[in-house]
């Protein structure tokens, strides 16, 4: 999916790799990387969703006719040809009619869910700048980074193999800033590191609160160990509107399977080969002529 | 010691051909599903999807092979279930299955065609069946199903690998080496009467009585 090697020495540093070592992360180094959204200066052009496709070179399907009704969206969902789309909602707030706008894509996590849940070793890589990204040639297509993303995020192909947003990090490594940030006609979109676009967010915010979004906030969910994309969401009292979720932590069952029930595992199955093998030196083969009776 | 070894020529039926064929469905599709899911279910264990076809091959093969391990497995439901209900005997014996363990089955109640280790593993296989499949289905289409119902079936397909992988391992040992003779019951369908007579001497007199 990527064009940038995630083995040996060439390419961006490794944070962590799916179903392997954490990598030694004294060598290579980088600071990590934010977009920040901030929806209160989004106009809902929808540029973003448009440069994404094209630097992806991604042809997701028009609107048909008899589909279900998505407004003003382009699209329904995401899809294996869409990395990221704009959300729209309309709902009542104190300051009355309120149009909830969302870029939607992958969060590109702190602690990634796919990541965790992934079982083949390298199918997904976490780059020291924070860029979550898929391998392809290394994923069995088990679906199982569904079950890991609190965001539903990954779409699968024909072959069972996810798409998502990886965060332009083609451009990003050639020191670019990603697509759709680059399309922004209202500097909505901001690209920089995580600690810039949090200072630059919490003006933003005290901003708002001055005008009157008393309860704007900055949604960086520790739940995931904050995420890459962060938003600006003038109301923050209700980010289901934006089709975020309130909490967002990785599912307690990934944990569980990953760890506690690995070690029952091993336990139960080699100790079990264990039994049989001491059975079978110490007592020997249960036979059917060996007694002296006879 | 004459009769014991005119016993072990004696050849009495196990196993009609049904039962072989069953049992071999079952078996060589569990051993490609425990592999192939040992493959996916421990990263320690990746290269056996690359042994079993590759990666992406392996891990598509599984879900078919489960189908297929089903519906063996429910033949097997139907030929066996009533053969392995629990009596009381059985109880007394798995209380005092140490006894078996150090090969001192004489101290145990008389075994009819199967003991209480082998209708034990068979319900554990029955019921395993049912959570494999039902699990199965959800992780094979995981965009169809509630993702936190998604996230449970992984659990339980684990879950259900564990013990039943554990179960798997006591009964190709028991079938090869641990009880010498038992293998043959289940390629010619024949055992030895002095196999029958030891370790099934209950069911031994009945096959007689015929």
């Amino acid at each position: 999916m990527s064009t940038v090697t995630t083995e040996g020495t060439v390419g961006l540093g490794l944070k962590r790799v799916s179903a392997s070592k954490l990598p030694d992360p004294n060598i290579k180094r980088a600071d990590t990387l934010a977009i920040l959204v901030d929806i209160s200066s989004c106009i809902g052009c929808k540029g973003c969703e448009a440069a994404c496709t094209q630097w992806h070179d991604l042809k997701p399907p028009l609107f048909k006719e008899g589909q279900d009704f998505v407004g003003y969206q382009s699209y329904s969902d995401l899809m294996p040809s869409l990395f990221m789309m704009m959300k729209f909602k309309e709902g009542e707030t104190e300051k009355g009619l309120t149009w909830f706008i969302t870029k939607y894509q992958c969060m590109h996590c702190g602690d990634p869910g796919c990541l965790k849940a992934c079982p083949s070793p390298g199918a997904i890589i976490q780059y020291e700048n924070g860029i979550v990204d898929f391998d392809h040639s290394k994923c069995i297509g088990c679906k199982f980074c569904l079950s890991g993303c609190p965001f539903d995020i990954p779409r699968y192909d024909a072959n069972n193999k996810p798409w998502k947003c990886n965060f332009c990090v083609d451009r990003v490594s050639a020191g670019l800033e990603p697509a759709c940030v680059k399309a922004c006609p209202t500097n909505c979109l901001h690209f920089g590191t995580k600690e810039d676009m949090l200072s630059r967010a919490k003006k933003i915010v005290d901003q708002l609160k001055r005008r009157g979004f008393e309860k704007a906030i900055i949604y960086d969910p520790p739940g995931v160990g904050g995420t890459g994309y962060i938003y600006v969401l003038p109301h923050g009292d209700k980010p289901q509107m934006y089709g975020l979720p309130k909490e967002a932590s990785v599912s307690p069952w990934i944990s569980l399977w990953k760890g506690p029930l690995k070690i029952f595992g091993a336990v139960v199955l080699w100790g079990t080969l264990l039994g049989a093998f001491l059975q079978l030196i110490l007592f020997g083969p249960i036979k059917a002529g060996n007694k002296k009776e006879d | 010691m004459e009769e014991t070894r005119h016993m072990e020529d004696v050849q009495i039926e196990r196993f009609s051909r049904f039962d072989r064929v069953v049992h071999w469905l079952v078996a060589i599709t569990f051993l490609y599903l425990f592999f192939s899911g040992l493959g996916i279910y421990s990263p320690k264990f990746s290269w056996l999807l690359t042994l079993l076809g590759g990666l992406d091959f392996t891990r598509w093969l599984h879900p078919w092979t489960g189908l297929l391990f089903s519906v063996g497995v429910l033949l097997m439901f139907l030929r066996w279930s009533k053969d392995f209900l629990l009596t009381s005997d059985d109880v007394v014996w798995l209380k005092n299955v140490k006894y078996y363990i150090k090969s001192e089955e004489e101290k145990l109640p008389e075994v009819g065609k199967y003991n209480a280790g082998q209708k034990v593993f068979g319900w554990l296989v029955f019921i395993g069946c049912v959570v494999f499949l039902a699990s199965g289905v959800l992780m094979w289409f995981p965009e169809s199903f509630p993702i936190s119902l998604v996230r449970l079936s992984i659990f339980l397909h684990d879950l259900a690998f564990i013990l039943v992988g554990a179960g798997f391992i006591v009964h190709v040992y028991m079938g090869t080496v641990g009880v010498p003779g038992s293998l043959s019951g289940m390629i010619t369908g024949k055992v030895s009467a002095l196999w029958a007579m030891r370790h099934h001497p209950k069911w031994f007199k009945e096959v007689m009585r015929r």
